[in-house]
């Protein structure tokens, strides 16, 4: 080691050969099990999938997106009494998406939030919007399987009716109520 | 080998893990989301906030900071990081500015596997790999220059990557690389610090080895990546 501004190691060439060999066989194994799945979708030992890190390549921020899922309406009419709740939510792959309008006779309480499939709620689940309002139209790009969609709570003291319109690639719909939650059957609007 | 032997081993081993958390950073790194959609939307110019996205380029930009994390690993004196740097600087600001204005187009994948090597080649070198080589070898400072070149155009062809208007382009042009300036300094003072903190430490010199070792191993997979990239995506 000199003492010049351009000091280096004095490594010998076999100690730097066997660094560069262990450092290509890293990057390279790097590359093979984590790159390749998450960034281009390929998946040659099976990482990717072992990992979760195929979902990654999945997303795409291409103008057209074509989907798997079978495309779905639904319409939903309900009246909320005084200080009543309930939940909308629609079962929605990662990377599928909906658009929807809902409208209330006056303003209630909304919370457009989503709930990652098979995860506590209390700690995955993320909310997108809420505050008071008497009408929301919207596009929703799920970025995780699970359900998604609305709290509605009426807080007034009159009767107060909803009606959701909505149209995308979501599974089901289930309905959360009074303590209790059911699946709904989806109604095209031309019913 | 033989002298890392053992008590290197779980180093090894740990810098290892932390080659494998590496791709779960964004690694595309390019400018993205509302960044892009604020360049592409400007017309006119705007130079604080292309000096923003010009700091925030370098700042987040680990493909700059290991190569220069490379250069800075023996160099002891702020002098000397000072003329390095600027070297470097001088280097990436001519390609920035003759690339974006002279509407110079390269492969975006083949730019960013070239820095990726100069990050292989600045590890190599500090281990000693051309020491070897007598008057054969390459000189210090000309390759720092000719790798900011190399880094420069990266950002040239990422900024070019955008439909950019030409109205205030030569302002905003001047701003972001002005922005690079001013984020390297910032990202450079705290790998210095962090660097001579851990030169106190008798560890420096023992771990200079595996750490060089470490930061090729990132160079690699950096030109790994961008390889993958250029052959497999739509350019």
């Amino acid at each position: 080691m000199n003492d010049t501004n351009n000091t280096t190691l004095n490594a010998s060439p076999r100690n730097i050969a066997i660094a560069t060999i262990v450092a290509l066989l890293v990057s390279g194994l790097v590359l093979v099990t984590i790159i390749l799945p998450a960034e281009f979708d390929i998946d040659p030992l099976g990482t990717g999938e072992l990992l979760g890190l195929d979902a990654l390549a999945g997303a795409s921020d291409q103008p057209l997106q074509i989907q798997a899922d079978a495309f779905k309406s639904d319409y939903a009419e309900f009246i909320l009494e005084p200080f009543q709740s309930v939940e909308y939510k629609y079962l929605l792959d990662f990377d599928s998406s909906m658009v929807f309008n809902w409208q209330a006779e006056s303003a209630v309480y909304f919370d457009f939030h989503a709930d990652p499939a098979g995860l506590d709620v209390d700690i995955y689940g993320v909310s997108f919007a809420a505050g008071e309002a008497s009408e929301q139209s919207g596009t929703y790009h799920a970025l995780f399987t699970g359900i998604h969609g609305w709290f509605w709570e009426n807080r007034g003291f009159q009767p107060v009716t909803i009606k959701l319109h909505s149209s995308g690639f979501y599974i089901n719909s289930t309905v959360y109520q009074d303590g209790g939650s059911f699946e709904r059957e989806l109604r095209s609007v031309a019913d | 080998m033989t002298r890392l032997l053992p008590d290197a081993k779980w180093k090894i081993a740990l810098a290892v893990t932390a080659l494998f958390l590496l791709p779960a950073l964004a690694f595309a790194h390019s400018i993205a989301g509302n960044d892009a959609n604020f360049v592409q939307a400007i017309d006119g110019p705007a130079v604080f906030a292309f000096m923003y996205l010009g700091g925030k380029h370098m700042v987040t930009g680990y493909d700059h900071l290991l190569f220069l994390f490379g250069v800075i690993f023996f160099l002891y004196r702020p002098s000397d990081v000072i003329k390095y740097v600027t070297l470097f600087a001088i280097g990436h600001s001519i390609t920035l500015l003759a690339g974006v204005l002279g509407n110079i187009q390269a492969n975006a994948y083949l730019v960013d596997a070239i820095i990726g090597l100069s990050i292989v080649y600045k590890a190599l070198e500090n281990m000693g790999a051309f020491n070897s080589l007598g008057k054969f070898k390459p000189n210090t400072k000309a390759a720092v220059f000719v790798f900011g070149l190399f880094h420069g155009f990266g950002l040239a062809t990422k900024l070019q990557e955008f439909a950019l208007s030409d109205n205030g382009l030569v302002t905003n042009i001047i701003s972001f690389n002005i922005g690079v300036e001013l984020g390297q300094i910032l990202a450079l003072a705290i790998i210095f610090i962090a660097l001579t903190y851990w030169r106190a430490s008798k560890s420096y010199l023992q771990h200079a080895f595996i750490s060089n070792s470490v930061l090729m191993t990132g160079g690699f997979i950096l030109t790994a990546y961008q390889l993958s990239a250029w052959i497999l995506l739509p350019a």
